[in-house]
């Protein structure tokens, strides 16, 4: 924090320029972050998963549909089931607030990645990142 | 939060996961119980569960007939036996004799697995009457792209206007062969959202009806009528 207001009293013109830039945000687009749970045959990756919801997103609601739902994978990382003991996919995906309903049909109609078969729930929903974290 | 149920899940011998595992996933997705249909020609259904899930696991069978009297046959086999009887539809006679005959609790897979087959209005009209539940397999939705998904998608638009219409039980189930191939109750009120299902509807077709079906609650009606 320290180095980037120093930083900024230094190149103090272009700070405010990008201040300037940051949309108001009573203008901003509201959002919801969703965590989801995977379960899956073998370990999957990001890019994979990633490519895998695009994909379900286009071929449920087409382009139009995807554009407004506005998905975008913050995170996906692995985590040790405290009952099982083995390895689920914990991830955040940032979306449109009014579109959480559709994302979640796109999610569950998500049945395998590169022939590996996954299950994806959701497991909570926020309107900040911190918030979907501890739900 | 009411308790939910899937009714139509395949589980060992038929898929070569064991029923505990089929319920451990289950129960975290948030269900209060499922039912095990294996197909009855592809396994012998066993008549005994695993003692430690036997009060959440319910024992049904999937009757899967080429003709009328097959599934006559089969259905007077399986009464009694087992705690819900379903049957595989899709062709349009063996949909009709099943829908005829009160013993039936489930018609699974009306408009066949990749919506080929067609339910009439005078059938579910049927179904109203003799109580039986019109099941929406969302796996159809789930494991099909584009056209198929389409058809599908028609299909069970038409399927819910008409059980709307003659009040007849409607039952969400998944349909899975697999630990991966289930959904949470929540997911699957949203896939039930694209074919135009409400929320309140979707949400009743897999707690308070299903409940209902292993109940009997609509079946002792015509019980009375036949004694």
């Amino acid at each position: 924090m320290k180095m980037k207001s120093a930083k900024c009293k230094s190149q103090n013109k272009f700070c405010i320029l990008h201040f300037a830039l940051l949309l108001p945000p009573s203008l901003r687009e509201r959002k919801r972050y969703l965590v989801f749970a995977v379960i899956s045959e073998r370990e999957i990756d990001k890019r994979e998963l990633l490519k895998e919801i695009r994909d379900s997103t286009y071929s449920l609601y087409g382009d139009v549909g995807a554009s407004e739902s506005r998905i975008w994978l913050i995170g996906y990382d692995k985590k040790k089931d405290a009952d099982t003991g083995t390895d689920v996919g914990v991830g955040i995906l940032r979306c449109a607030h009014d579109k959480v309903e559709e994302v979640r049909a796109a999610l569950a109609c998500i049945h395998s990645v590169n022939e590996a078969r996954v299950g994806i729930r959701v497991v909570g929903i926020s309107g900040t990142i911190k918030g979907a974290i501890f739900s | 939060m009411p308790n939910f149920f899937d009714l139509n899940v395949h589980a060992y011998p038929e898929t070569g996961v064991p029923v505990e595992e089929m319920f451990r996933v289950a129960k975290r997705y948030g269900y209060a119980g499922i039912a095990i249909t294996n197909h009855d020609d592809t396994v012998k259904v066993k008549e005994d569960l695993p003692p430690s899930v036997s009060n959440f696991v319910f024992r049904g069978v999937e009757i899967r007939a080429k003709s009328v009297t097959e599934l006559k046959r089969k259905i007077k086999l399986h009464r009694g036996k087992v705690s819900l009887l379903a049957v595989h539809g899709g062709n349009e006679v063996i949909n009709e004799s099943a829908l005829k005959d009160s013993r039936v609790d489930i018609l699974a897979h009306p408009c066949g697995e990749k919506g080929g087959g067609d339910l009439s209005h005078v059938l579910v009209r049927y179904a109203a009457e003799n109580g039986i539940a019109i099941d929406f397999n969302l796996d159809a939705i789930i494991h099909s792209k584009r056209s198929d998904r389409a058809r599908t998608l028609w299909k069970m638009r038409e399927i819910l206007k008409l059980v709307r219409k003659y009040k007849a039980l409607m039952i969400i189930t998944s349909n899975a062969q697999s630990i991966y191939d289930l959904r949470a109750p929540r997911e699957m009120v949203a896939l039930a959202s694209l074919f135009g299902m409400r929320k309140e509807e979707a949400v009743h077709a897999l707690s308070d009806i299903p409940e209902g079906i292993l109940e009997k609650k609509w079946k002792k009606e015509k019980e009375v009528e036949i004694i």
